[in-house]
């Protein structure tokens, strides 16, 4: 693939990530709901307090104007300052994403983990029992909703087994000084053994339940591309030629199945990092989607934009990372 | 060597292993489950409850009040009136801030400048200025002795002073104002060791903390080594929580939870009448609600104690008018509108209210089921009423406009009186055109007595102008009365010598663990 191609793609996004955030800034100034009123609600300002604040937060210029001024800060990576917490938004946001990046990376590795092995076992087996029964379970996680399944968890292990911690992110009697904010990372670089395990506590339910719907889906995605994999002529050839089943399966033909599963996990990565609200709430992980579901209610403006921009950049850019690492496994396919 | 499996299994025993010891209890810690965080942690730039109860563990106030909403002292050693706008306080000698600098009337007069003057934090002006309504200035008679100074007489200026907290002067030209919300530097019971953003605030206990207000008992340093507010959005979660024993208390128990607490062998539930008046506002200014006849109808249909019995499982005072029972002036001698069908009847045909008339009452989902089961009590009356749900932000500002709510007809909401005073409901919800008059109420008796009971110094003459308004309220009806709900609390049975207050405070100061 060639340099200028490359450069191509990565140009094609920018109108994407334009409209992403034209369509953001028009459904939430448009929404009914003032944040000044919200802000104000129970006290006693008289408008001439609301109308000051109204100009410190830029709320009574111009739509168009608003919009590009947003967009002329956000080139130059401000977002200017969150209404509620008064301060730079950007902030607010860096303070929250390594706690949501760790936990979808967690549940995405889970899910993968999980997926592989059971998507090449129901594909070898086939319409067999055990088949059916991977299918159906998997088809049970698909459908699981994760707010019921992170309580059923919640009331099992940390509860009845108190084997788990309910929530949170590592015990409060730890403290692991902050290099990347990532807290297994940072346990680890710290040389804390002790913390990197109440890491791991802290993150497994809440992993284990973003990341099974997922492993189910991408188990599906698995069986599917192996079942069609085991059936072409390059894998008869294989076995013909007198190769063990296992080195078939696992050096033939699961290479190749896999490049479907490159593309959902990719794409799904986006889709754990944009919509884990429910399960951040559940387990009080101090996450970003949290943060942005409290700031859609409140109508802070410039929280909402800057997160779903984030949203959008990092969707756009892990699709392009799928369509990348498609053509290093499969060279037939250009980009 | 070790096989793939069995390093797997011996890795999900040592991750499961020591697991136990979440269930243990921990020494001389207490922790407190919240459903937000902190917003900031500068006393002087917010409007949010959950961020007052936190930092009031760290901050204490010139008054505080006790778990009976007792106003006592606690920074001030005594307060007196001086003259109708003028109030002065003593202040307490050998307060310390956590930083070690000894607190003085200075850092009084700064904390209250800070508070109303326009702009003074770094230009912007405080957000709780509303909450000190005519203070006009705050003058140092002496090392001792602060004075302040009202533009109006305000009689309800000692129950707004607990709302507060003190500021140490040199910490925020140290920090500045940016950095008030992060360090802040109190004289409460327990100082700041780290606040985790979005998870916990943390705190340690203060060694010369100069022991709090006299006036309630085990005066002294807090007698727990550590306090921690977690934040814990959701309801299940924290219950979950504190029956694994991870928290101590937790606030805003569902009533539907309160068996599977008081079930278990370490926690209990606890109950206090709120101070948040419900009721269902009547567009007094729309047919056929400009007709008091039909008011009164809709207060004598609805069947309150079934609501409070079936929906909210026992655990709400009904009201007859707009105060609590608990409230300065409350008038206990109001009528009621005693559930009577036939009485509703009769008032809506006599108005001229035609059967099968619609009418919708307005709320936000968290409300649904009770605004649903209202909907279908009022509709016995032959009236087709069902409930409309709305957004809170689209809501609210809906009905305190005049115009916008023309169309509307009922609104079933609530107003907070954390100040246990009429001056702090009567006058914002019931004056002609106060900011959360939804139902348009005026009035013009009520209006003067408010006006005049708001710059009445004598506490007397002042109740029973407020105790004449109720009954002129209640008998004009304006809203359907509703009731008072009590705020429930789940609490480990470890947890001694504390209790739920009415204002809602989780103050920490004097709890010890068995």
């Amino acid at each position: 693939m060639s340099v200028s191609r490359l450069l191509e793609r990565l140009l094609q996004t920018l109108p994407v990530l334009l409209g992403v955030s034209l369509i953001v800034f028009l459904m939430i100034t448009l929404t009914p709901g003032d944040p000044v009123e919200i802000m104000l609600a129970d006290s006693r300002a008289t408008p001439e307090q609301a109308a000051q604040l109204r100009a410190d937060l830029g709320l009574d210029r111009p739509l168009p104007e608003r919009f590009l001024v947003f967009l002329g800060n956000a080139l130059t990576g401000d977002f200017g300052i969150s209404f509620f917490h008064r301060r730079p938004v950007w902030d607010v946001i860096a303070e929250r994403l390594p706690a949501t990046i760790e936990l979808t990376l967690a549940a995405i590795l889970l899910a993968i983990a999980v997926a592989i092995p059971l998507g090449v076992i129901a594909a070898v087996k086939r319409d067999t029992w055990i088949d059916r029964t991977l299918t159906a379970v998997s088809l049970f996680g698909v459908s699981l909703p994760g707010f019921w399944f992170g309580i059923l968890l919640i009331l099992l292990f940390a509860v009845q087994l108190g084997i788990f911690p309910v929530g949170g992110r590592t015990s409060f009697d730890l403290e692991v000084t902050r290099v990347t904010g990532f807290l297994v990372l940072d346990s680890i670089i710290a040389g804390r053994a002790d913390a990197l395990l109440a890491a791991l506590r802290h993150l497994a339910l809440p992993a284990i339940t973003l990341g099974l719907p997922t492993a189910a889906l991408l188990a599906r995605v698995v069986r599917s591309s192996m079942a069609e994999v085991l059936t072409s002529d390059y894998v008869l050839f294989a076995e013909a030629k007198g190769l063990s089943h296992r080195r078939v399966l696992l050096r033939h033909a699961l290479k190749n199945a896999l490049i479907p599963v490159v593309t959902v996990a990719a794409i799904e990565t986006g889709s754990l990092l944009g919509g884990n609200m429910i399960v951040e709430t559940v387990f009080g992980w101090p996450g970003l989607g949290r943060l942005v579901v409290e700031s859609i209610f409140a109508r802070n403006y410039p929280l909402v934009q800057a997160a779903v921009l984030l949203y959008a950049v990092t969707y756009v850019m892990l699709n392009f990372t799928a369509d990348l690492l498609y053509t290093a496994l499969n060279p037939k396919v250009r980009l | 060597m070790p096989t793939r499996r069995s390093v797997l299994l011996s890795s999900i025993g040592v991750l499961a292993a020591p697991g136990l010891a979440f269930a243990q209890p921990r020494a001389r810690e207490v922790r407190v489950g919240m459903a937000q965080d902190a917003l900031t942690l500068d006393p002087a730039n917010h409007r949010n409850r959950e961020t007052e109860t936190i930092i009031r563990n760290m901050m204490d106030g010139v008054l505080t009040r006790d778990a009976d909403m007792r106003i006592v002292p606690e920074i001030a050693e005594s307060f007196r009136q001086v003259d109708a706008k003028t109030w002065e306080f003593r202040v307490r000698q050998g307060i310390r801030f956590h930083s070690g600098d000894a607190l003085t009337a200075a850092d009084i007069k700064f904390t209250f400048d800070r508070l109303v003057k326009d702009g003074a934090m770094g230009g912007q002006t405080s957000p709780r200025k509303g909450l000190l309504g005519p203070l006009e200035d705050t003058v140092m008679a002496d090392d001792r002795t602060v004075r302040m100074v009202l533009s109006d007489p305000w009689p309800i200026l000692p129950a707004m002073l607990p709302f507060q907290e003190v500021v140490n002067r040199r910490q925020v030209e140290r920090v500045g104002q940016e950095g008030m919300q992060t360090r802040p530097d109190g004289c409460g019971p327990f100082k700041l060791a780290e606040w985790r953003r979005g998870e916990a605030v943390i705190m340690e206990r203060f060694a010369e903390y100069y022991g709090g207000s006299t006036e309630i008992p085990v005066a002294g340093p807090a007698q727990i080594d550590r306090a921690i507010f977690r934040v814990m959005p959701e309801n299940s979660a924290r219950i979950a929580a504190l029956l694994a024993g991870e928290v101590d208390i937790i606030s805003e128990l569902p009533a539907s939870a309160m068996r599977q607490v008081e079930a278990s062998r370490n926690a209990q539930v606890m109950k206090v009448n709120g101070t948040r008046t419900f009721f269902v506002s009547l567009n007094n200014a729309k047919a056929p609600f400009n007709d008091v006849r039909v008011r009164r109808a809709l207060n004598h249909a609805l069947d309150k104690a079934a609501i409070i019995s079936r929906i909210l499982a026992g655990t709400a005072t009904p009201l007859r008018g707009v105060m609590s029972p608990d409230a300065f002036a409350f008038n206990p001698d109001i009528p009621e509108y005693a559930h009577d069908l036939a009485r509703a009847r009769a008032l809506l045909a006599e108005a001229g209210v035609a059967q099968g008339t619609e009418m919708v009452i307005d709320t936000t989902a968290a409300l649904k089921e009770i605004a649903e089961a209202i909907a279908a009590l009022l509709s016995r009356t032959g009236l087709r009423v069902r409930a409309q749900i709305w957004e809170g932000a689209v809501l609210g500002p809906m009905w305190q406009n005049a115009e916008r709510r023309r169309e509307r007809d009922m609104f079933l909401t609530s107003w907070g009186n954390g100040a246990l005073d009429p001056s702090d409901i009567m006058v914002p919800v019931l004056r002609t055109g106060g900011r959360g008059n939804s139902a348009g109420f005026s009035n013009a008796e009520v209006d003067r007595l408010l006006d005049a009971a708001e710059t009445e110094a004598d506490q007397g003459r002042r109740a029973d102008m407020y105790k004449r308004a109720q009954a002129i309220v209640t008998e004009q009806a304006p809203w359907i009365f509703l009731w008072l709900p009590q705020d429930i609390y789940g609490v480990a049975r470890r947890v001694q010598n504390w209790r739920p207050q009415a204002d809602s405070r989780i103050n920490l100061h004097r709890v010890r663990l068995a």
